[in-house]
């Protein structure tokens, strides 16, 4: 169970947490073709390495936040909120 | 009985003036306190103690410790019990296990005269065909090979587990002399310790060595003792190291419980594990009276329990030369002391249920009773492979090292090198000073970064350079396999000739031979017989040790309970306010996510068709409450909802359905707005977390500007459905401060005002059973006050509690679809029957392109209302629905009751579009296979379409 | 409404240990207010405390900073109204009374964070958790508030859960009292 370090709690078990996946950029409803949609929906760079994803500190302060972990050794680095 | 039992010896561990008795195998023995299990046997002549798991050769003591793979045996109610390290306690049963019909005579040594039938693998090439013999004949016959003990179910007297969280700076994996000296230095230096140890005492190879040695370790035994930070747990493993350090730790003799699981979040690890002798390879290395030095030096000093009595020795390194001093001064007599140093072997062992002659490699057979081996050393690296090491093989000294370990793991002791007690000790407190350095650091950081810590006094300390003398590689030969093949996995049955033959198939990598061979698949998991079995493969393959690299260790290290695992369960159930009422009033209970809700008062049926005749009442607070506040209540309302929202007038409420990004039906509820700013929020009581998390999100991430402010008040308020034609003469007489009347509160209404005295209640009109309703949100605290007096003032009226099932039945009859039930992971939102609640025409919706391209779609499943044409038919929910002739499925019934009102079945479906008009003729396919037939009906509601009854 | 009596979802008494090692008792009726304000505002400045730390007001609320922009204040029972009034709601301010809406007990003793270590697996040692220290954290799978509140010299702990937690949480606290000699009263047994 990795530590996650939540910019507002300090460090915290994983299971306090819901992890939510790379950060995605959300575009305008109103003019967004289905395929943009859709990939916002579902196409994730998915690396091996440094990837930028979100959390929620869900059992903490209840905020969402970014943080940039690395997929294969679960080192993570510079909490932002975001 | 012979009498084993040797005159004092200075660090023995037993009270010669306590005597335990217990049984063996139904037999009476006595032991002494301070005895194990194996070791009182051991006393008193037993010599056999198990039969192995394939071929039930005779097995006898070969290391005298937790890791000795011939000494599981059943105590009472419990399996696998380690004999070589469980402590003896008066009145224990001990039997032995996997054995039939008993451990003398077990008919399974059969299988040792059709072994090349057994050979590796022998169950992917056997019990194969005929494929209809697996039942009856392969699993039995099978089930007999599997090793392991018998559980109780009913009489276990077992009590139930436990666990615990600790946070040690340093976790410090070995109480020898390193550990020892690493615990003490780090505790010295400010940092909380926690020491662990298997063995049920500290001192690891100092407590059965010599007069010096006992003195070294009576002194470690007082500072660590006298020292507070350091926490100390014997007869406890680490079992695993996972991410960060955190680690699992497997508590035994705990007052508490017989097994208590830690998981521990550690500063610093320091793994001390010491070494683990190897068993040597040769014919008939698993006869009883094959021992490993340090057996022997265990029983004679430990337990002052003589061996043998004519012993053969072969030594390859100082220990086992000082088995040989601790045999002489046991009395036994040595026959031969053999130097693998000088190529001095043996060959084989001659012997059944007990060693009887030797074969050594110069030739001579000598008789003996007893041979003991001191061939080499084994490093226990699973710590450090779980923390990402791959450890590198050193053929000078003939075993694996530490390679690469992450900066808060440190490895001290024996599995780094060798050295005297002095170095040993200064190893371990050099790296204990290490471990705390680095564990005080990240305890610095911690507070720094912690909202709740106290910040940190002074500055970050220093980082200390790792300046540690490393311990010697003494060189050590390697020793692996005599001239002859011999057992390589004891607990597997596998044999050095099974790894030649296994290599020779063609499975010659190291994590194929072990998963075709099972060699240390089982319980010692490799700790006794993966260098050997290497070793063997590198023979094999005619490659060096070097290159053949070992299996991936896993935690856990050691076998842990499933029952430490799971330790105390929580499961977390959430009541209303009014549950004890309920339960007092013969609620039959429904458990629905976390809650326990009433589904029922004994008569389901009769409490529906009350609402729709008098007046019922219903706790619905598990129905998901958000209090919404803030000039921007509106706009988050009008993105998470597929209708409008900027225009809702205070006092008024409406109904909304959320869709997910992907269009697809996610939740639904009403929400009224109390004030200019301020508006309450209703979801399914199961989406009522997601809902709030999703609330949270967008506006944290998506539209941080907006002001809204979120306040979940599910549990706060309780909240009661009061429904049926006298319904609000009900209320009249306890609801003060609001008009009732229809015209001063029309359907789709919110008030505040006060019932039965309690202010603060939140009152709305909507209708989800279809009679006139009114749904009250009263303060928790008071809540059962006003049940009560619903109940003592209704009760002219006719009032009745009803329940979960009641309201199903009531809502299905009006045709009021559910989120999750009559929807699923894949409907999108025509499907949901929503009408012209759906607005395309807004700027921003979540999905709504989504929602937009759902809406193009003419394939899209339709819900409808069904009825069955023989109305006594009441359809399961999730019936298929199928084409009469082809059986192609068109669709599923979602929602199915007899319906008390109309006196027939009534249902929700999705169909396929084509059977979606008024009319259409649909056939179910019910579970018991028959098909039957049902009509589409023109609207949802079945009963009162026009909602005439709720509006009044 | 005086006459109305304020029911706790805690169907049982305090439970403690002959010994005093560990207490457990309800404290449900305690008044519990949240206040959100916006930074800037002068009810952010006035209430003070920033997130994970705690302070006695003057007039007996306790006031902790339990989430970023959001503080919980503790009264004494049936002062809610009073305690709500005294915030300045310029600007940005939702005041909302959760007195109804968290279940809350007191946990006490020497062994009070040995006890707790069973169930919950926040770092709890002094310096992490010092006397004041506010914080959130799964309780025995309960999201709950937790302050260190130390209460007639010895540790103390206030925890507060949503209300329908309330006597699962205080039953799977008296349950893990018992390794340090808590006596369970009937009918609370989680096994």
């Amino acid at each position: 169970m990795i530590v996650v370090n939540c910019p507002h709690c300090g460090p915290r078990n994983s299971s306090d947490l819901r992890p939510c996946g790379e950060v995605t950029s959300r575009p305008d409803p109103a003019t967004a073709s289905l395929s943009e949609w859709r990939t916002y929906l579902y196409m994730r760079e998915n690396p091996s390495g440094w990837v930028t994803e979100a959390w929620y500190c869900r059992s903490g302060c209840r905020r969402y936040f970014t943080i940039e972990r690395n997929t294969a050794t679960n080192e993570t680095r510079r909490s932002e909120a975001s | 009985m012979t009498h084993n039992r040797l005159p004092v010896r200075p660090g023995e561990v037993i009270d010669r003036e306590t005597s335990l008795a217990f049984t063996w195998n139904g037999r009476p023995h006595t032991g002494l306190r301070g005895d194990t299990i194996a070791s009182a046997l051991a006393a008193d002549g037993v010599e056999v103690f198990a039969r192995s798991m394939k071929y039930k050769r005779r097995r006898g003591i070969m290391t005298a410790d937790h890791w000795d793979p011939n000494l599981s045996v059943q105590v009472g109610d419990e399996p696998n019990v380690r004999a070589g390290s469980r402590r003896l306690v008066a009145g224990m049963e001990v039997s032995a296990q996997n054995v039939w019909p008993s451990l003398k005579f077990d008919i399974g040594a059969a299988n040792q005269l059709v072994g090349r039938f057994l050979s590796p693998g022998f169950y992917y090439k056997t019990f194969m065909r005929p494929k209809w013999l697996w039942h009856h004949l392969y699993q039995t016959i099978l089930r007999r090979f599997a090793p392991g003990g018998r559980i109780h179910w009913e009489t276990s007297t077992h009590g139930a587990y436990d666990k615990r969280y600790a946070h040690p700076d340093v976790l410090v994996a070995g109480g020898g002399p390193a550990g020892m000296g690493a615990a003490i230095a780090a505790a010295e230096a400010g940092a909380s310790v926690m020491l662990v140890e298997h063995e049920p005492e500290l001192g690891g190879h100092l407590r059965w060595g010599d007069a010096e040695d006992l003195t070294a370790l009576a002194d470690l035994l007082a500072a660590v003792q006298s020292h507070p930070g350091i926490e100390v747990l014997v007869d406890s493993t680490v079992t695993g190291r996972y991410d960060h350090n955190w680690i699992a730790v497997m508590q035994r003799s705990h007052e508490v419980a017989p097994e208590r699981l830690i998981k521990a979040r550690a500063g610093s690890l320091v793994v001390a594990p010491g070494l683990i002798e190897r068993p040597y390879v040769f014919a008939g290395n698993d006869t009883p009276g094959v021992m490993l030095s340090g057996a022997v030096r265990r029983l004679i000093n430990l337990w002052a329990v003589k061996p043998g009595s004519r012993a053969v020795v072969l030594s390859a390194n100082p220990e086992g030369d000082a088995a040989i001093a601790d045999l002489e001064a046991a009395g036994v007599e040595i026959v031969a002391a053999l130097d693998a140093r000088v190529g001095e072997d043996i060959v084989e062992v001659e012997g059944r249920g007990r060693v009887r002659r030797a074969v050594l490699g110069d030739g001579r057979t000598v008789a003996a009773d007893l041979v003991v081996l001191g061939t080499g050393w084994t490093a226990p690296t699973s710590l450090l492979n779980m923390a990402g090491d791959r450890p590198v093989y050193d053929p000078t000294a003939a075993r694996y090292f530490p390679n690469q370990l992450p900066d808060n793991v440190l490895a001290t002791g024996g599995i780094t090198g060798n050295g005297s007690t002095v170095e040993l000790v200064a190893h371990g407190s050099a790296t204990g000073t290490l471990a705390a350095n680095r564990a005080l650091r990240n305890r610095h950081e911690r507070r720094s970064s912690t909202a709740r810590a106290r910040s940190p006094e002074g500055p970050m300390p220093e980082s200390l350079q790792d300046t540690r003398v490393p311990l010697a590689r003494t060189p050590h030969p390697e020793c692996y396999r005599s001239s002859s093949h011999g057992m390589v996995d004891f607990s597997e049955d596998v044999s050095s000739k099974d790894l030649f033959q296994a290599s020779g198939e063609g499975f010659d990598s190291i994590e194929l031979m072990k998963r075709y061979t099972t060699a240390t698949m089982g319980p010692s998991q490799g700790k006794l017989e993966t260098v050997n079995a290497a070793a063997v493969l590198a023979e094999a393959r005619s490659m060096d040790m070097v290159d053949i690299g070992t299996t991936v260790w896993r935690p856990p290290f050691a076998p842990i309970s499933l029952g430490a695992l799971a330790g105390r369960i929580f499961e977390p159930i959430r009541r209303s306010a009014l549950q004890d009422w309920h339960e007092a009033h013969g609620a039959s209970p429904l458990l629905a996510g976390q809650w326990v809700r009433p589904d029922h008062y004994g008569d389901p049926v009769g409490e529906a068709r009350n609402v729709r005749e008098n007046v019922g009442i219903i706790d619905v607070t598990p129905l998901g409450k958000l209090d919404l506040r803030g000039p921007d209540v509106a706009k988050l309302l009008e993105l998470v909802y597929v209708n409008r929202w900027q225009k809702l007038e205070i006092g008024r409420v409406r109904y909304g359905t959320m869709v997910a990004e992907d269009g697809v039906v996610s939740d639904d509820g009403v929400t009224g707005r109390l004030g200019e700013d301020h508006y309450l929020m209703t979801t399914t009581s199961s989406g009522a977390g997601a809902v709030w998390e999703m609330l949270e999100d967008y506006l944290q991430t998506y539209r941080p500007e907006w002001n809204v402010h979120v306040t979940a008040v599910t549990g706060g308020l309780t909240s009661i459905n009061v429904a049926g034609p006298r319904c609000r003469d009900l209320l009249l007489r306890l609801v003060e401060d609001v008009d009732l009347s229809p015209e001063a509160f029309p359907y789709f209404h919110v008030r505040r005002g006060r019932v039965a005295g309690v202010s603060g209640c939140i009152i709305w009109r909507i209708g989800f059973t279809g009679e006139l309703s009114y749904e009250l949100h009263v303060p928790s605290g008071h809540a059962l006050h006003v049940w009560e007096s619903l109940i003592a003032n209704g009760e002219d009226l006719g009032i009745r509690p009803f329940g979960v099932e009641s309201q199903r039945i009531l809502r299905l009859e009006k045709g009021h679809y559910i989120v999750g039930q009559d929807t699923d992971g894949l409907t999108k939102a025509p499907s949901a029957g929503l009408g012209g609640l759906v607005k395309l025409d807004k700027h921003d919706t979540l999905g709504l392109p989504e929602l937009r391209a759902s809406y193009a779609r003419t394939d899209l499943p339709v819900l409808v209302a069904i009825q069955t044409d023989d109305p006594e038919i009441v359809p399961m929910e999730a019936d298929q629905i199928v084409d009469g002739d082809s059986n192609r499925i068109l669709g599923r019934i979602t929602s199915s009751r007899m319906s008390p009102t109309l006196g027939r079945s009534v249902c929700l479906g999705q169909v396929d579009p084509s059977l979606a008009a008024a009319g259409s003729k649909v056939t179910i396919l019910l579970v018991n296979g028959h098909r039957v037939s049902g009509t589409v009906q023109e609207h949802h509601a079945h009963v009162d379409p026009e909602g005439v009854r709720q509006n009044a | 409404m005086p006459d109305i009596e304020f029911k706790s979802p805690i169907a049982h008494g305090p439970v403690s240990a002959p010994d005093g090692s560990v207490s457990l008792e309800d404290e449900t009726s305690t008044t519990k207010v949240v206040v959100r304000a916006a930074t800037g505002t002068a009810a952010a400045a006035d209430l003070g405390v920033p997130y994970g730390q705690s302070r006695l007001r003057a007039d007996g609320t306790l006031v902790c900073g339990t989430r970023p922009g959001e503080w919980t204040l503790f009264a004494a029972a049936g002062r809610a109204t009073e305690v709500a009034a005294s915030v300045d709601t310029d600007g940005f301010v939702n005041v909302v009374d959760v007195t109804h809406g968290r279940a809350m007990m007191r946990v006490s003793g020497p062994k009070a964070t040995a006890m707790l270590a069973k169930v919950c697996d926040i770092d709890l040692t002094d310096d992490m958790a010092p006397d004041g220290a506010v914080f959130s954290g799964s309780v025995a799978k309960v999201t709950c508030d937790l302050l260190r509140s130390d209460w007639r010299g010895e540790v103390s702990y206030l925890i507060s859960c949503e209300r329908s937690f309330g006597n699962y949480l205080f039953a799977t606290l008296a349950d893990a009292s018992t390794e340090f000699g808590a006596e369970l009263p009937t009918g609370l047994d989680i096994h």
